[in-house]
C-alpha cells in the first residue's frame, strides 16, 4: 500500500472516530442544557398563573389549566412529558409538561404548564445531518490537502527514487538529485549520494585494476614467449626441444586463458554497449570461409543451411560468439562428422557429434568446466558465449540426442 | 630502413632489436615517453613500433605528434590491452595495424614487413627467392616464366615463411598468421602441418628444391642463401 493510501486513510478513520465521539457528547449536552432551560421556562410560567389566580383573574394562557384541589393535595412538583394532538398539523407533537400544586390566598390550586420541544429524535437527526456534513466536508479538503501536500512533500524523494533505479555504476555522469526541504529527505539524499559515489569509485577503480592486471601478465608472457622463441633458433637436442614445445604451449594457454578472462570480466561489466546492426548469416559465412581447411583437414563435412537474419548485437561481440561456438564444434568432433550449422529468422543451430558430457549439463556454461578427456581448452569459451547471449537478450540451450550436439541461440 | 622501436619493457625490446636487425633493419629503440618524444622530433623513420602504456605517458600522444609532423612512417601499435576501444582509437589516430602482446615475433617482423612494402613501393616490390618469383599486389607467384597455382591460404604460408626465412617458425605461430587466434585448435596443428607439406610438394615439384626443414617438433625453417 502507498504511503499516501495509508496516512489518508489513517487520517480518514481517526476523523470518523472523533466527529462520532464529538457528535454525542453535543446530543447528550444539549439534552440536558434545553430541559433544564425547558423547566426554568414552565416554572416562570407556572408562577404568572399563580400571580393571576392571586389578583383573582381569569387565567387564559393557551395550554394551561389551573383548577382548585382539596388542601391534603401536598405541594409538589411534577415534570413530564406528554403528547398533544395538533390540529393544523394534525398530528401528535411532544410536549413538556410542569405539575404543581401552590397555595394561593389560602386555597390549593394544581397549575400544569406545558410548552412544547422538538423531538430528541430531530435534533438527533440535525445533529447527526450537520456532523456529517462536516465531516464530509473535512474529509474532502483534508483527503485533498493531504494528498497535495504531500505529493509535493514527497516528489523530491520519487524522483530520487526513480534516479536510483536508473543507477548504475557503469555510468559515465554521477546521479543529478532532487533536493528536499525535510530533514529526512535530506539525510536520505546525503546518504544516497554518498553510497552511489562511492560504489562508482569502487568500480572504476576495479576497472582499471582490471586493464593493470591485463598489462602487468600480457608484458611478460611477452617476453617468455619471446625467449621460448629466442631459444628454438639455437641448434638443441631433441629432448630439449621437446620442453621447449610444452613450455611454449603452456604460454600460449596462459595468454588465452588471460585474454578470455578479461573479455569475461569486460561482459561482466557490460563495457560493450555499442550495438549495430549485423548480418549474422554473412558473418558466419566469413567464418566458415576462413575455418574451410580445419575442417577439411580432418575430414568433416559441413552442411549450412543460412537464410538472411539481421541482430543488434556488438560486431566484435558477435564474431566472438560465432568464433567460439565453432571452435567448440571443430574441437569436439571426431574426425569424419558432420557439423550442421541451420539460421532461421529467430535462431541459429550448430549441432556436431561427439560424445555425451561427462559432467552435469547444467555446467556447461560455467566458467571453467571442462570435460575429463579434453583439459587442453581454456573452460571458458562457452561462458563467453553464454555471456553474450546474456547481454544481446538471446537465450542459449544445449541439447544432445542421439550421439549430437545441439547448440541453439535465440535471437528474440 | 630505418625503424623507431617504442617499447619500456627492456627484454622484450632486446628480442624485438634483434630480430628485426637481422632481417636487415635500421633500429634505434626509446624505452620511455619523453625518450621517443625526442627520437620522432629529431629523426625520420620508416616504421614506428609504438607500445602503448609508456613510463611518462600515453603512446597514442606519440602517434597524434606523428601526424601533427606530416610524418610518412608507417605506425605499429603494439600493447597489452587486448581491447577494442584502444584498438579503433589507434586505428582513427593514423595507425597502420595494431597487434596485441603477447605476440610472435615472426608475425610482428611480418606485419613490419608488409607495413614497409606498402609505404615505400606502393605494394609494387616483387620478392625474388631465386627463380620464384611472387607478386604481393597481385598475390601471385611465377616459376620462371610459369604461374605456380596455390590456395589462399598456401600462398599466406609461403609469404610468412619467406618474410621469416632462415627462422625456425613454430606451429603456433603459423596457425594464428593463418587462422587466427580466435580458433583454438588445442595444440592439434594437423592442419598447420598438412598445409606446410602442401606448400613444400608444390615448390619442390616446380623448382626440385625443397626450401621448408621441419625442426624436431618445434616447427619450420624456409632456407635460403
Amino acid at each position: 500500500m502507498k504511503l499516501l493510501y495509508k496516512t489518508t486513510q489513517n487520517f480518514l478513520l481517526a476523523m470518523a472516530v472523533i466527529l462520532s465521539i464529538a457528535g454525542i457528547a453535543l446530543y447528550l449536552l444539549l439534552r440536558q442544557e434545553v430541559t433544564a432551560e425547558i423547566k426554568e421556562q414552565l416554572e416562570l410560567q407556572a408562577d404568572l398563573v399563580a400571580d393571576q389566580v392571586a389578583q383573582g383573574k381569569t387565567v387564559n394562557f393557551p395550554l394551561t389549566t389551573v383548577s382548585e384541589v382539596s388542601a391534603d393535595f401536598l405541594p409538589d412538583k411534577r415534570l413530564g412529558d406528554t403528547l398533544i394532538y395538533d390540529r393544523l398539523q394534525r398530528e401528535n407533537e411532544g410536549y413538556y409538561y410542569l405539575t404543581l400544586v401552590k397555595k394561593v390566598n389560602l386555597r390549593n390550586y394544581q397549575i400544569t404548564v406545558m410548552t412544547s420541544y422538538i423531538g430528541w429524535e430531530r435534533y438527533y437527526k440535525t445533529i447527526f445531518i450537520s456532523f456529517l456534513g462536516v465531516a464530509l466536508w473535512m474529509a474532502f479538503f483534508g483527503v485533498l490537502i493531504n494528498y497535495y501536500s504531500n505529493r509535493k512533500i514527497w516528489k523530491p524523494f520519487f524522483l530520487n527514487l526513480e534516479n536510483l533505479k536508473q543507477f548504475s555504476v557503469r555510468s559515465a555522469q554521477p546521479l543529478q538529485w532532487h533536493d528536499s526541504t525535510i530533514t529526512e529527505f535530506k539525510e536520505l539524499q546525503y546518504s544516497l549520494k554518498d553510497l552511489t559515489e562511492r560504489s562508482r569509485r569502487e568500480y572504476l577503480a576495479l576497472r582499471e585494476f582490471t586493464e593493470n592486471a591485463s598489462h602487468e601478465i600480457q608484458t611478460p608472457l611477452g617476453i617468455i614467449q619471446s625467449k621460448l622463441d629466442r631459444m628454438s633458433q639455437l641448434e638443441v637436442s631433441e629432448e630439449m626441444a621437446r620442453y621447449i614445445v610444452q613450455a611454449k604451449s603452456g604460454v600460449e594457454r596462459l595468454s588465452k586463458m588471460n585474454r578470455n578472462l578479461l573479455l569475461l570480466a569486460k561482459l561482466d561489466n557490460q563495457v560493450y554497449l555499442e550495438k549495430q546492426l549485423i548480418r549474422v548469416d554473412e558473418l558466419l559465412g566469413q567464418h566458415l570461409e576462413q575455418m574451410e581447411e580445419l575442417f577439411s583437414v580432418r575430414n568433416m563435412t559441413l552442411s549450412t543451411n543460412l537464410c538472411p537474419v539481421t541482430v543488434k548485437s556488438d560486431r566484435y561481440l558477435c564474431d566472438i560468439l560465432l568464433s567460439n561456438l565453432l571452435s567448440n564444434a571443430l574441437r569436439y568432433s571426431p574426425s569424419l562428422g558432420e557439423i550442421v550449422i541451420f539460421i532461421s529468422e529467430q535462431q541459429l543451430i550448430i549441432s556436431n557429434p561427439g560424445s555425451a558430457l561427462d559432467f552435469p549439463p547444467e555446467h556447461l556454461f560455467d566458467r571453467f568446466t571442462k570435460s575429463a578427456n579434453h583439459t587442453q581448452g581454456t573452460g571458458l569459451g562457452l561462458a563467453i558465449v553464454h555471456q553474450i547471449c546474456l547481454l544481446n537478450g538471446w537465450t542459449i540451450a544445449h541439447s544432445y540426442r542421439m550421439g549430437v550436439h545441439y547448440f541453439s541461440i535465440d535471437f528474440n | 630502413m630505418k625503424l623507431l622501436l617504442i617499447e619500456d619493457e627492456p627484454l622484450l625490446m632486446d628480442e624485438m632489436e634483434a630480430y628485426l636487425t637481422e632481417q636487415g633493419y635500421r633500429c634505434e629503440k626509446a624505452m620511455s615517453f619523453e625518450a621517443g618524444e625526442d627520437k620522432i622530433a629529431l629523426y625520420e623513420y620508416d616504421v614506428v613500433i609504438l607500445d602503448i602504456t609508456l613510463p611518462g605517458g600515453n603512446g597514442l600522444a606519440l602517434l597524434q605528434m606523428l601526424k601533427k609532423q606530416h610524418s610518412e612512417a608507417g605506425v605499429l601499435i603494439v600493447s597489452a590491452k587486448d581491447s577494442l576501444n584502444d584498438k579503433l582509437v589507434g586505428l582513427n589516430l593514423g595507425a597502420d595495424d595494431y597487434m596485441t602482446k603477447p605476440f610472435h615475433l615472426e608475425e610482428l617482423n611480418a606485419r613490419v614487413n608488409a607495413l614497409v612494402r606498402r609505404k615505400s613501393f606502393k605494394g609494387n616490390a616483387q620478392i625474388i627467392i631465386d627463380d620464384l618469383i611472387i607478386d604481393p599486389v597481385a598475390k601471385t607467384v611465377f616459376y620462371k616464366e610459369t604461374l605456380v597455382n596455390f590456395t589462399k591460404k598456401e600462398y599466406e604460408l609461403l609469404l610468412y615463411f619467406i618474410v621469416n626465412k632462415n627462422r625456425v617458425v613454430s606451429k603456433q605461430s603459423i596457425a594464428e598468421h593463418l587462422w587466427g587466434d580466435h580458433y583454438d585448435m588445442a595444440d592439434n596443428f594437423d592442419t598447420v602441418y598438412v598445409h606446410t607439406m602442401n606448400l613444400r610438394k608444390k615448390i619442390a615439384a616446380h623448382t626440385g628444391i625443397d626450401y621448408i626443414k621441419t625442426v624436431y617438433g618445434m616447427g619450420y625453417k624456409f632456407t635460403s642463401a
